[in-house]
């Protein structure tokens, strides 16, 4: 199996990002009724996920937008992807067996 | 920097902003109805315009929501089931990626449309009124016929696996029977619910009050009924109005006074609904007001008036969110009530209908007056 730091996670479609005025918003997955709350970092990584990042290439484009990210960074993100996955709100593509 | 993924939203705090748009928009999607239930809120309101709208402001509308990150949509009426185009309806609804309950009286739920909502994965739950265990009792308010055709829909419904609760309305002539819908609907039809409210001092209900709304002796009954079937039932029988949440909310706050506790955040002040920050109401005819119960309250019309700008900025809608900020204090009606500090004013629609202003107690939910009236708390139960 791929180490998943080194795919791209694809969010899923019908997932809904309900952005709220302080800047934090909810996921919401209405095929499962799930809704998690995410802090402002939480939607930024959530906007990055297109299906062509990486999870490196997110924590770096991260670690470019924001000041004094710390060295934890890359656990957190990739826990917080890890978590999303769990939950059904992104994906990884995976590759087609030969026919 | 921390990452939070918090598995559960938090309730809405009384000094939190607003959300952007509302999490939960109820539709009354027909004003039609093919019963006349002697206690509907919803009919005979002299306020209300009652006419349909045509499917494409419907479906349009439903995009707005999508558009907006609304998450779930209540269809309500009149009977929602009556419109021919209901399920071109829920299909634009789930196309909008949003979730959908209905709420009816269970009555024209056929296999077609009862498969179709079991197809779209999105149906959050049917809630049918169910007002007793037998015909007899469930006829005496919503005519013959009602309740063989009410079980019938939620049997339909159980078939096609669509999620399925119960509502049951609480009055006169079904009180003493509490007992024996319980069984029903939770043994015989194995519902995994239900939920209980009361006749309420609205709508057709107005006229008929004096006769269907319980009075003090039956309130007390009916909650130590409730509270006793809370035990058999643990978690199956819920309410957030009527003798069941009375009983609770009235047990904790007996509790408080005699332990003479402090006051939680938000008790002694209007703050008992928090719908205003949470949903909004559309009615049939398309307009805006901030709950089905609060049908007079105009905010606006639908594919007009944008549903972001109703939501942030409407005056009326603004000020009654701004209920939360009166201390109960400052009223003559609770003037020298020892449960003061832990009341929050209960109903707003419900205040309106009975004293004419939102911002005021409802007298209907006032622990007081039940006691004045010669009502007493069934204390070994309350607010277990």
């Amino acid at each position: 199996m791929q180490n998943l730091r080194l795919q791209a996670p694809v969010p899923n479609p019908l997932v809904v990002l309900r952005e709220e005025f302080d800047d934090w918003a909810v996921l919401f997955n209405p095929d499962t009724a799930r809704a998690v709350g995410v802090n402002p970092i939480g939607v930024s990584v959530w906007k990055l996920l297109d299906g062509r990042r990486t999870v490196d290439q997110i924590v770096r484009e991260i670690d470019r937008q924001y000041d004094s990210v710390p060295e934890c960074a890359p656990d957190d993100i990739g826990g917080f992807i890890d978590q999303l996955a769990t939950g059904g709100f992104v994906g990884y593509e995976v590759e087609r067996a030969a026919p | 920097m921390t990452l939070a993924l918090r598995k559960h939203l938090p309730p809405p705090a009384m000094t939190a902003p607003i959300m952007r748009t509302p999490r939960t928009v109820d539709v009354e999607i027909t004003a039609r109805c093919n019963l006349r239930c002697r206690y509907c809120y919803f009919f005979d309101n002299p306020s209300v315009q009652y006419r349909d709208l045509p499917t494409d402001e419907w479906l349009a509308f439903f995009e707005e929501l999508g558009s907006c990150g609304v998450m779930e949509v209540t269809l309500a009426g009149g009977e929602p089931f009556i419109r021919k185009d209901l399920a071109q309806l829920v299909d634009r609804i789930v196309a909008n990626r949003m979730r959908f309950s209905i709420l009816s009286n269970g009555s024209l739920i056929t296999d077609q449309i009862a498969a179709h909502l079991a197809r779209t994965g999105r149906c959050s739950a049917v809630q049918v009124s169910v007002d007793g265990s037998c015909a007899e009792v469930h006829d005496s308010c919503r005519g013959t016929g009602s309740f063989q055709r009410a079980v019938h829909g939620i049997r339909i419904l159980q078939t096609h696996g669509v999620p399925v609760t119960a509502r049951v309305t609480i009055h006169r002539f079904n009180v003493h029977d509490l007992h024996g819908t319980a069984v029903f609907l939770l043994e015989e039809l194995g519902l995994p619910s239900f939920s209980t409210n009361a006749a309420g001092y609205l709508g057709s209900c107005r006229t008929n009050a004096a006769w269907l709304m319980l009075g003090t002796e039956e309130r007390q009954l009916a909650m130590e009924i409730l509270l006793a079937l809370h035990r058999r039932y643990p978690g199956r029988i819920t309410a957030s109005a009527g003798p069941m949440a009375e009983a609770r909310l009235w047990g904790r706050m007996e509790r408080a006074r005699l332990e003479r506790a402090a006051g939680s955040p938000g008790e002694g002040a209007l703050t008992a609904c928090g719908c205003p920050f949470t949903r909004l109401t559309v009615r049939a005819d398309g307009t805006y007001v901030p709950c089905t119960m609060l049908a007079h309250m105009r905010l606006g019309t639908i594919n007009r008036d944008p549903l972001i700008k109703v939501w942030q900025t409407s005056e009326d809608l603004n000020r009654l969110r701004g209920r939360r900020s009166f201390s109960l204090k400052e009223f003559d009606f609770c003037a020298g009530c020892s449960y003061l500090p832990y009341c929050t004013g209960n109903c707003p629609a419900l205040a309106y209908a009975m004293t004419g202003s939102v911002d005021h107690p409802s007298p209907d939910a006032c622990l007081r007056n039940f006691l004045r009236n010669g009502g007493s708390l069934p204390l070994p139960l309350a607010g277990s």
